[in-house]
């Protein structure tokens, strides 16, 4: 997804602003998500370990 | 497939990707995993309740982005579906497939780690049944295509109350056949007058293929089918007098428009009032018939 393809022209310089706007925004929620993931297996960890005690 | 200026290089927005999982479509699932799991005998502790939803919900996304990954083709003709992100040229087949995937694997894990191996091999299955047996292979060789596909948005409910018993008993099964038909009649009204649509794309939907008078009749018939099996866990001593009740006039009023429509005898789809009135009933007696399991549910505990 992410080779160089060379069949294409280079981008301008608007779309790579709005190339590099759109991968700022994708990486910002998956920070979000990827924390969100890491607070519940730590819920979900602490109700197991409560559950087998 | 796609243009470099309308996916920018491969790389589709978080907004498209939300989209391909069909947000609308999941409400519904996760209403009747949560009315399943709520219904179930027995309790489950919050976080892994929550848990098993998301990964019921990330399931029927995954599903969604591999149906659409696979039907880019039909939804590019249809009005309703030609502006998705694949069929719109937001998006690139490979990434629509690879999200889909990563999704499906993710939720089935999720689900086998948290909460159950059971309900998550339950899960893999019903994702496996959407993607693959609807979706690939019957969804464009039968009629009663909507039939299967009515199986695969059926398993929720199944999932949830698995997810608190670890097991599939008598109830979980009417729950899981309520929705198998109720899917038939709530979809043949939409595709009643929608009907071009499905022509244009050559799929073999049940009034391209067996008229109109066929499919109003098969209306009929399910919402009967429907009825009964609605009503059945009250008699069956599953739920008290407040599921009873309300499963009994619901289905009436589902039965009594369905006859509305089996009645009907217009092709034009500006007069057709009795199937879209049916059409949006079906919706609210989904929502209401799984409320009122719950709420009776409640009140008994």
């Amino acid at each position: 997804m992410n080779e160089i393809d060379t069949s294409k022209p280079p981008m301008s310089a608007e779309e790579q602003k709005a190339f590099q706007a759109r991968q700022k925004q994708r990486a910002i929620i998956m920070a979000g998500l990827l924390l969100f993931m890491v607070v519940l297996f730590y819920l979900i960890t602490i109700v197991k370990i409560g559950a087998g005690s | 497939m796609t243009t470099a200026s309308t996916s920018l290089y491969g790389l589709a927005s978080a907004r498209d990707l939300f989209a391909l999982t069909k947000p609308r479509v999941m409400t519904l699932v996760i209403f009747t995993a949560l009315c399943g799991m709520l219904a179930a005998p027995g309790s489950i502790h919050p976080v892994i309740g929550f848990t098993a939803i998301l990964a019921i919900s990330l399931g029927a996304g995954a599903s969604a982005a591999l149906n659409q990954w696979y039907e880019a083709d039909i939804d590019a003709i249809m009005k309703r579906t030609s502006q998705r992100p694949l069929p719109a040229g937001r998006m690139d087949a490979e990434t629509a497939l690879h999200f889909g995937i990563g999704l499906s694997v993710f939720s089935v894990v999720l689900m086998g780690v948290a909460v159950n191996w059971f309900s998550a091999v339950f899960l893999a299955f019903s994702i496996f049944f959407y993607a693959v047996v609807y979706t690939i292979w019957l969804k464009r060789s039968t009629p009663q295509n909507i039939v299967i596909g009515g199986a695969a948005g059926a398993f929720p409910p199944a999932i949830g109350w698995a997810a608190v018993t670890g097991d599939v008993t008598l109830m979980p099964v009417l729950l899981f056949a309520i929705i198998f038909f109720w899917t038939p009649p709530h979809f043949w009204a939409l595709a009643l007058f929608m009907n071009s649509d499905y022509s244009k794309a050559g799929i073999p939907m049940m009034p391209v293929v067996a008229g109109r008078e066929s499919t109003r009749k098969q209306i009929f018939g399910y919402s009967l089918i429907l009825a009964a099996i609605a009503i059945a866990p009250y008699p069956l001593g599953f739920t008290g007098a407040i599921y009873g009740t309300s499963a009994i006039l619901l289905s009436v009023v589902f039965s009594a428009l369905s006859l509305q429509v089996m009645m009907s005898q217009t092709s034009e789809p500006k007069d057709m009032a009795a199937e879209k009135r049916l059409f949006k009933f079906s919706i609210l007696y989904l929502f209401a018939l799984f409320a009122a399991l719950v709420a009776d549910r409640l009140v008994l505990a």
